[in-house]
């Protein structure tokens, strides 16, 4: 098969899966929790100069990944403390509130690390023959991660007791409250899960984008359409948007080129914020 | 409504009203008397926004030549005074800053070193009421009244770094990829002139969008299918070290050459040391450029600013040469008179951070570097002495 029409394939996989991994956290908070978490973008930034740090302080690069749970963690415990649980019901609140919050990440990024572009050197580099085209070895090991981790929430979150708590406390709070499931830790708990998973994205990506204070601004837009097409509250509709999102981006273009790709997705955003509100796999 | 309640009548409306109008006179009553004799410079720098990682280098670098002017004497005797100025957002929010500074802080000069859709609008808005010089690199062709051009042209960054690209490195064919705004479409078009006059071709032309969040998986796949013998790149900021990543991260960089317009310091380590073999960079300042005008000018700004000093490049130091480039203007012609400036401007010399420049049809004539880059520093391969402009706008 020609070798350009293999790479451009392997290229549109690789596009939907990173896009589902980095959207994922905020499919859980805005999912499950009705949260608008527009710092999402921001605990990537963490993540990625958690890579950074590991990486400048001689560690080897899975360091990074407790290192980003922690942070993450923290930062996910004292905002949900502070920020998010007083304003629960109201969701223009805490999309102002997650703004303040994202500006504020921001500048802590900025006083210590400087607005200077950071490279992260890529762990694996080089590139390794696969179905007949050389691609670079660490993108075939992203896509590889992002459908593991994206499995492994599926059959976690439908499988687990936890998992079944979450779906009930989605689905009726004050009932599964009356039931002796404990909301508030649920929620809090969904919440640092959501953080967490966007750090880790950053890990993953940090080695291939500048790291810079503003770079999360870019992935929280692509999830938030993600989100938008694929619809809220469900993994299906993650996987749906992320598809369709990367999928129409990348397909477009690699067929013409990238701006026609971008404005696909832009298109195909305000289509369904208009026609179809609830996006591909609507929450009954 | 009641009697008893009257709510806002017409008198407390006209009264706060009134109120409010000198509250927001006060500021501009009370500052200083001294103020008068200040000699106002406009700095449009990248305070915010993509760009925003130049701001502190530029406002440093334009620090630094405002105060060894001011030390001796100023301009015309009067001291100056920088108004740092965002022009790191969308062109109309620096318009409207430029239509703030001049009806209300009255300046005396505009200096700016930011992107050139911005240039473009701040010419519209300015209209040669005020001095305006522009310095980093630009496409060519801007002879709008009242309008001094320090910047980089393509018939220096371009003319001779292709010629070197194609001839000494045996270069034929050329991938143009760029940002999709006026520079690198312009410079193009520049681009393909100099190929062409080389024997060379061009075998595509890619832009993508200015300000999108892009990935460059796509393209690389198709540069390694049309396999060139270097890629021409017209990206700026994050999109240049994106592209530049992924370039070598597909493994194209062993093979292809890349000869980048706008690859300064601060880019070169977004890029990282394990992308950067076969790159190249062409522009009239590096840090590690040689020359005693660069000796002195770093050891002054190294002293002022210390270890903290802001990472230096071209974009940065230009802001340098714009202040002094206002100092020498206005000296020449003893004040800020539109038609006098004009006439002073040619043949009017002054030290940049690079060395000492002279002024020709409102643009200058420079020394050119071509770098290789090697890890995360530049090595300066060729020196292309006293390179003309290429644009003679009228005086």
């Amino acid at each position: 098969m020609d070798p350009l029409i293999v790479t451009q394939a392997i290229n549109v996989l690789y596009g939907v899966s990173t896009l589902a991994v980095l959207a994922l956290g905020l499919a859980v908070i805005f999912g499950l929790l009705g949260v608008l978490n527009i710092a999402h973008g921001e605990f990537v930034m963490i993540g990625a100069y958690c890579a950074y740090v590991t990486q400048t302080g001689g560690l080897p690069y899975l360091a990074a990944v407790p290192l980003t749970l922690a942070v993450c963690a923290i930062i996910g415990v004292a905002v949900e403390w502070i920020m998010i649980r007083p304003l629960y019901r109201r969701p223009f609140d805490t999309l102002v509130a997650t703004w303040g919050l994202s500006l504020l990440l921001r500048k802590i990024a900025e006083a210590i690390f400087g607005l200077g572009y950071r490279s992260v050197n890529i762990p694996l580099p080089g590139t390794v023959k696969f179905i007949g085209t050389e691609y670079p070895i660490y993108r075939l090991l992203l896509i590889a991660i992002s459908i593991v981790v994206v499995a492994a929430l599926i059959v976690w979150y439908g499988r687990s007791r936890t998992g079944s708590r979450i779906r009930a406390m989605v689905s009726n709070p004050e009932l599964a409250q009356a039931q002796g499931i404990s909301v508030r830790w649920l929620a809090a708990g969904t919440f640092v899960t959501g953080t967490c998973l966007a750090g880790l994205g950053g890990v993953m990506i940090a080695p291939l984008v500048p790291v810079q204070p503003f770079m999360g601004l870019d992935y929280v837009l692509r999830a938030f359409f993600v989100l938008i097409v694929g619809g809220l509250g469900s993994v299906a509709g993650l996987l749906s948007g992320a598809t369709v999102i990367g999928g129409v981006d990348s397909v477009i273009s690699a067929a013409t080129n990238a701006a026609n790709g971008y404005f696909a997705v832009l298109v195909l955003a305000i289509l369904f914020l208009w026609l179809r509100p609830r996006g591909i796999v609507a929450r009954s | 409504m009641s009697i008893r309640k009257q709510g806002v009548t017409r008198r407390t409306l006209l009264g706060s009203a009134a109120a409010g109008a000198a509250l927001t006179v006060l500021p501009g009553l009370i500052r200083p008397a001294a103020a008068a004799d200040e000699f106002k410079i406009g700095l449009f720098a990248a305070l915010s926004g993509p760009a925003s990682l130049f701001g502190p280098t530029q406002k440093a670098s334009a620090e630094l030549a405002a105060e060894e002017i001011n030390k001796a004497g100023g301009i015309l005797g009067r001291q100056i005074r920088l108004i740092p100025t965002d022009a790191g957002g969308p062109p109309a929010e620096s318009t409207k800053s430029a239509i703030r500074l001049m009806l209300e802080e009255k300046v005396d000069m505009f200096v700016g070193s930011h992107d050139s859709a911005t240039r473009e609008a701040l010419v519209a808005t300015i209209k040669g009421k005020v001095p305006y010089i522009y310095t980093p690199t630009y496409e060519g062709g801007e002879c709008a009244f009242n309008t001094y051009v320090l910047a980089d042209t393509p018939e220096q960054q371009i003319r001779p770094s292709v010629a070197y690209m194609m001839k000494d490195r045996g270069a034929k064919s050329v991938y143009l990829i760029g940002d999709d705004y006026v520079w690198p479409r312009k410079c193009n078009e520049h681009a393909r002139a100099y190929i062409a006059e080389n024997g060379g071709k061009v075998v595509a032309e890619e832009y993508v969008p200015f300000g999108a969040p892009n990935k460059f998986e796509e393209i690389v796949t198709r540069i390694k299918s049309a396999k060139p013998d270097m890629v021409l790149i017209t990206l700026v900021g994050a999109d240049n070290v994106n592209f530049n990543r992924t370039f070598a991260g597909f493994g194209l960089d062993k093979d292809i050459g890349r000869l980048s317009l706008l690859l300064e310091e601060n880019t070169l380590h977004g890029i990282g040391a394990d992308a950067t073999s076969n790159l190249f960079s062409s522009l009239s300042y590096f840090e590690n450029a040689p020359g005693e005008a660069n000796t002195k000018f770093k050891a002054a700004y190294f002293a002022k600013f210390g270890d903290k000093a802001p990472q230096l490049g071209l974009i940065g130091a230009d802001c340098y040469g714009g202040i002094y480039c206002a100092h020498a203007l206005a000296t020449k012609a003893g004040g800020t008179d539109a038609k006098k400036c004009m006439a002073a401007s040619e043949g009017l010399t002054f030290p940049t951070a690079a060395g000492q420049v002279t002024m020709r049809g409102r643009h200058v004539d420079k020394t050119m570097y071509l770098a290789a880059c090697k890890g995360t520093e530049f090595d300066i391969i060729k020196t292309f002495a006293d390179v003309k402009s290429g644009d003679e706008c009228k005086t």
